[in-house]
Protein backbone atom coordinates (compact mmCIF):
# COMPACT_ATOMS: atom_id res chain seq x y z
CA UNK A 1 0.00 0.00 0.00
CA UNK A 2 1.21 3.46 -0.89
CA UNK A 3 1.70 5.97 1.92
CA UNK A 4 -0.73 8.88 2.00
CA UNK A 5 0.04 12.23 0.44
CA UNK A 6 0.09 15.16 2.84
CA UNK A 7 -0.99 18.66 1.97
CA UNK A 8 -0.66 21.65 4.27
CA UNK A 9 -3.12 24.40 3.42
CA UNK A 10 -2.84 27.99 4.75
CA UNK A 11 -6.00 29.06 6.61
CA UNK A 12 -7.48 31.27 3.88
CA UNK A 13 -10.72 30.72 1.95
CA UNK A 14 -8.86 31.29 -1.33
CA UNK A 15 -7.01 27.97 -0.85
CA UNK A 16 -10.10 25.76 -0.61
CA UNK A 17 -10.36 25.54 -4.40
CA UNK A 18 -6.75 24.45 -4.72
CA UNK A 19 -7.17 21.81 -1.99
CA UNK A 20 -10.17 20.25 -3.72
CA UNK A 21 -8.36 20.24 -7.07
CA UNK A 22 -5.32 18.44 -5.64
CA UNK A 23 -7.33 15.79 -3.79
CA UNK A 24 -9.62 15.25 -6.79
CA UNK A 25 -6.59 14.80 -9.07
CA UNK A 26 -5.15 12.17 -6.71
CA UNK A 27 -8.47 10.30 -6.60
CA UNK A 28 -8.78 10.40 -10.39
CA UNK A 29 -5.30 8.91 -10.62
CA UNK A 30 -6.45 6.19 -8.19
CA UNK A 31 -9.21 5.28 -10.67
CA UNK A 32 -12.20 7.04 -9.17
CA UNK A 33 -15.13 7.48 -11.56
CA UNK A 34 -16.51 10.91 -12.50
CA UNK A 35 -19.69 10.70 -10.41
CA UNK A 36 -17.73 9.87 -7.31
CA UNK A 37 -15.16 12.56 -8.04
CA UNK A 38 -17.99 15.09 -7.86
CA UNK A 39 -19.02 13.75 -4.44
CA UNK A 40 -15.42 13.79 -3.23
CA UNK A 41 -14.85 17.32 -4.52
CA UNK A 42 -17.77 18.73 -2.54
CA UNK A 43 -17.06 16.77 0.65
CA UNK A 44 -13.36 17.77 0.64
CA UNK A 45 -14.29 21.36 -0.04
CA UNK A 46 -16.74 21.41 2.87
CA UNK A 47 -14.35 19.80 5.36
CA UNK A 48 -11.42 21.99 4.27
CA UNK A 49 -13.53 25.15 4.53
CA UNK A 50 -14.69 24.12 8.02
CA UNK A 51 -11.10 23.46 9.11
CA UNK A 52 -9.91 26.80 7.73
CA UNK A 53 -12.76 28.62 9.46
CA UNK A 54 -11.86 26.87 12.73
CA UNK A 55 -8.31 28.28 12.45
CA UNK A 56 -9.63 31.73 11.58
CA UNK A 57 -11.95 31.70 14.61
CA UNK A 58 -9.08 30.69 16.85
CA UNK A 59 -6.64 33.16 15.29
CA UNK A 60 -4.37 30.25 14.35
CA UNK A 61 -2.10 31.13 11.39
CA UNK A 62 -0.93 27.55 11.03
CA UNK A 63 -2.00 25.37 8.10
CA UNK A 64 -4.75 22.79 8.15
CA UNK A 65 -3.61 19.32 7.24
CA UNK A 66 -5.01 17.05 4.53
CA UNK A 67 -3.89 13.45 4.18
CA UNK A 68 -5.23 11.36 1.37
CA UNK A 69 -4.69 8.29 -0.73
CA UNK A 70 -6.07 4.88 -1.67
CA UNK A 71 -6.71 2.80 1.44
CA UNK A 72 -6.04 -0.55 -0.17
CA UNK A 73 -9.57 -1.98 0.09
CA UNK A 74 -11.10 -0.19 -2.85
CA UNK A 75 -11.56 3.02 -0.93
CA UNK A 76 -9.98 6.43 -1.23
CA UNK A 77 -9.47 8.05 2.18
CA UNK A 78 -9.14 11.70 3.11
CA UNK A 79 -8.41 13.05 6.59
CA UNK A 80 -8.70 16.78 7.20
CA UNK A 81 -7.41 18.01 10.53
CA UNK A 82 -7.45 21.41 12.18
CA UNK A 83 -6.25 22.74 15.52
CA UNK A 84 -9.05 25.25 15.95
CA UNK A 85 -12.26 25.66 17.89
CA UNK A 86 -15.54 24.03 16.82
CA UNK A 87 -18.14 26.40 15.30
CA UNK A 88 -20.17 28.60 17.61
CA UNK A 89 -23.32 27.19 16.06
CA UNK A 90 -22.62 23.89 17.78
CA UNK A 91 -22.76 25.52 21.21
CA UNK A 92 -26.13 25.42 22.94
CA UNK A 93 -27.99 28.70 22.73
CA UNK A 94 -26.01 29.97 19.77
CA UNK A 95 -27.97 32.34 17.59
CA UNK A 96 -27.60 33.67 14.08
CA UNK A 97 -29.05 33.12 10.66
CA UNK A 98 -26.05 31.33 9.24
CA UNK A 99 -27.19 27.91 8.19
CA UNK A 100 -24.04 26.77 6.41
CA UNK A 101 -22.51 24.94 9.36
CA UNK A 102 -25.31 22.41 9.62
CA UNK A 103 -25.65 22.06 5.85
CA UNK A 104 -21.94 21.38 5.55
CA UNK A 105 -21.94 18.32 7.78
CA UNK A 106 -25.17 17.10 6.18
CA UNK A 107 -23.44 17.24 2.80
CA UNK A 108 -20.29 15.49 4.02
CA UNK A 109 -22.36 12.70 5.57
CA UNK A 110 -24.54 12.46 2.50
CA UNK A 111 -21.69 12.26 0.00
CA UNK A 112 -18.95 10.17 1.62
CA UNK A 113 -19.37 6.45 2.15
CA UNK A 114 -17.80 6.51 5.61
CA UNK A 115 -17.36 9.55 7.86
CA UNK A 116 -15.62 9.72 11.24
CA UNK A 117 -15.38 12.98 13.11
CA UNK A 118 -12.95 13.08 16.03
CA UNK A 119 -12.60 15.95 18.47
CA UNK A 120 -9.75 16.82 20.79
CA UNK A 121 -7.51 19.86 20.64
CA UNK A 122 -8.98 20.41 17.16
CA UNK A 123 -11.25 18.52 14.82
CA UNK A 124 -10.30 15.71 12.49
CA UNK A 125 -12.68 14.54 9.79
CA UNK A 126 -11.95 11.22 8.12
CA UNK A 127 -13.90 10.32 4.99
CA UNK A 128 -13.77 7.33 2.71
CA UNK A 129 -15.17 6.91 -0.77
CA UNK A 130 -15.58 3.69 -2.72
CA UNK A 131 -13.35 4.25 -5.74
CA UNK A 132 -15.36 2.30 -8.28
CA UNK A 133 -18.75 2.22 -6.63
CA UNK A 134 -21.90 4.16 -7.29
CA UNK A 135 -22.87 6.82 -4.75
CA UNK A 136 -26.07 4.92 -4.01
CA UNK A 137 -24.18 1.95 -2.62
CA UNK A 138 -23.38 2.74 0.94
CA UNK A 139 -21.04 0.97 3.29
CA UNK A 140 -22.93 0.76 6.55
CA UNK A 141 -20.66 1.17 9.52
CA UNK A 142 -21.78 1.64 13.06
CA UNK A 143 -19.93 4.33 14.95
CA UNK B 1 -12.58 29.41 -12.07
CA UNK B 2 -14.10 32.79 -11.34
CA UNK B 3 -17.64 33.46 -10.27
CA UNK B 4 -19.66 35.41 -12.83
CA UNK B 5 -22.85 37.32 -12.00
CA UNK B 6 -25.12 39.03 -14.54
CA UNK B 7 -28.66 40.22 -14.04
CA UNK B 8 -31.41 41.47 -16.33
CA UNK B 9 -35.13 42.17 -16.16
CA UNK B 10 -37.63 39.80 -17.77
CA UNK B 11 -40.99 41.49 -17.36
CA UNK B 12 -41.59 41.83 -13.63
CA UNK B 13 -38.90 39.26 -12.84
CA UNK B 14 -35.18 39.70 -12.37
CA UNK B 15 -32.98 36.94 -13.72
CA UNK B 16 -29.61 36.58 -12.01
CA UNK B 17 -27.29 34.41 -14.09
CA UNK B 18 -24.62 32.74 -11.99
CA UNK B 19 -21.63 31.00 -13.57
CA UNK B 20 -18.45 29.30 -12.36
CA UNK B 21 -17.70 28.17 -8.83
CA UNK B 22 -19.73 29.23 -5.81
CA UNK B 23 -17.70 28.26 -2.78
CA UNK B 24 -16.59 29.63 0.57
CA UNK B 25 -14.28 32.08 -1.23
CA UNK B 26 -16.67 33.39 -3.90
CA UNK B 27 -20.06 33.09 -2.15
CA UNK B 28 -19.71 36.51 -0.42
CA UNK B 29 -19.88 38.10 -3.90
CA UNK B 30 -23.16 36.31 -4.58
CA UNK B 31 -24.45 37.43 -1.17
CA UNK B 32 -23.53 41.06 -1.96
CA UNK B 33 -25.25 40.84 -5.33
CA UNK B 34 -28.49 39.50 -3.83
CA UNK B 35 -28.45 42.13 -1.08
CA UNK B 36 -27.87 44.82 -3.72
CA UNK B 37 -30.71 43.56 -5.95
CA UNK B 38 -33.20 43.40 -3.07
CA UNK B 39 -32.03 46.83 -1.93
CA UNK B 40 -32.83 48.17 -5.40
CA UNK B 41 -36.33 46.73 -5.21
CA UNK B 42 -35.90 43.47 -7.15
CA UNK B 43 -38.20 41.14 -5.20
CA UNK B 44 -39.10 38.55 -7.87
CA UNK B 45 -35.78 36.87 -8.49
CA UNK B 46 -34.90 33.87 -10.63
CA UNK B 47 -31.38 32.59 -10.04
CA UNK B 48 -30.23 30.83 -13.21
CA UNK B 49 -27.63 28.27 -12.15
CA UNK B 50 -27.28 26.56 -15.52
CA UNK B 51 -23.62 27.63 -15.78
CA UNK B 52 -22.63 26.86 -12.19
CA UNK B 53 -19.72 24.42 -12.11
CA UNK B 54 -19.46 23.97 -8.38
CA UNK B 55 -21.69 24.79 -5.41
CA UNK B 56 -20.98 24.21 -1.73
CA UNK B 57 -22.89 24.78 1.51
CA UNK B 58 -21.80 28.41 1.70
CA UNK B 59 -23.52 28.98 -1.64
CA UNK B 60 -26.63 27.18 -0.38
CA UNK B 61 -26.61 29.38 2.72
CA UNK B 62 -26.40 32.52 0.58
CA UNK B 63 -29.38 31.37 -1.51
CA UNK B 64 -31.40 30.68 1.65
CA UNK B 65 -30.44 34.17 2.88
CA UNK B 66 -31.62 35.63 -0.44
CA UNK B 67 -34.91 33.78 -0.14
CA UNK B 68 -35.47 35.20 3.35
CA UNK B 69 -34.73 38.70 2.07
CA UNK B 70 -37.19 38.63 -0.83
CA UNK B 71 -39.85 36.97 1.32
CA UNK B 72 -39.68 39.84 3.79
CA UNK B 73 -40.90 41.94 0.82
CA UNK B 74 -43.51 39.34 -0.21
CA UNK B 75 -41.23 38.41 -3.09
CA UNK B 76 -40.02 35.12 -4.46
CA UNK B 77 -36.75 33.43 -5.32
CA UNK B 78 -36.72 30.45 -7.64
CA UNK B 79 -33.88 28.54 -9.22
CA UNK B 80 -33.07 27.21 -12.67
CA UNK B 81 -30.92 24.11 -12.48
CA UNK B 82 -30.71 21.09 -14.77
CA UNK B 83 -27.40 19.60 -13.64
CA UNK B 84 -27.67 16.41 -11.66
CA UNK B 85 -24.52 17.10 -9.61
CA UNK B 86 -25.94 20.42 -8.38
CA UNK B 87 -29.49 19.10 -7.87
CA UNK B 88 -28.04 16.34 -5.71
CA UNK B 89 -26.73 18.94 -3.25
CA UNK B 90 -30.20 20.45 -2.91
CA UNK B 91 -31.71 17.00 -2.39
CA UNK B 92 -29.23 15.88 0.28
CA UNK B 93 -29.77 19.07 2.28
CA UNK B 94 -33.57 18.98 1.87
CA UNK B 95 -33.58 22.33 0.09
CA UNK B 96 -35.58 21.00 -2.86
CA UNK B 97 -38.56 21.56 -0.53
CA UNK B 98 -37.53 25.16 0.13
CA UNK B 99 -36.83 26.46 -3.38
CA UNK B 100 -38.95 26.12 -6.51
CA UNK B 101 -36.43 24.53 -8.91
CA UNK B 102 -37.02 24.60 -12.65
CA UNK B 103 -35.34 22.75 -15.53
CA UNK B 104 -35.18 25.79 -17.76
CA UNK B 105 -35.51 29.56 -17.62
CA UNK B 106 -38.62 29.39 -19.81
CA UNK B 107 -40.28 27.11 -17.29
CA UNK B 108 -39.30 29.42 -14.43
CA UNK B 109 -40.69 32.45 -16.26
CA UNK B 110 -43.97 30.65 -16.95
CA UNK B 111 -44.40 29.74 -13.29
CA UNK B 112 -46.70 32.42 -11.93
CA UNK B 113 -46.45 31.06 -8.36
Amino acid sequence: MMPDVELLVPPGAQYVGLARLVVTAAARQAGMTNDRLEDLKIAVSEATANAIQAHQRTGDDGPVQLQFGPTGNGHFGVTIADAGLPPEGSAPGAVGDRVEGGLSLTLIRGLADVVDVAGGSGTSVHMRFIVGGSPARRVVEDP
Amino acid sequence: MELTLNHRKEGDRTVLEVGGEVDVYTAPKLREKLVELVGEGHYQIIVDMTKVEFLDSTGLGVLVGGLKRVRSHDGSLSLVCNQERILKIFRITGLTKVFPIHDSLDEALQDTE
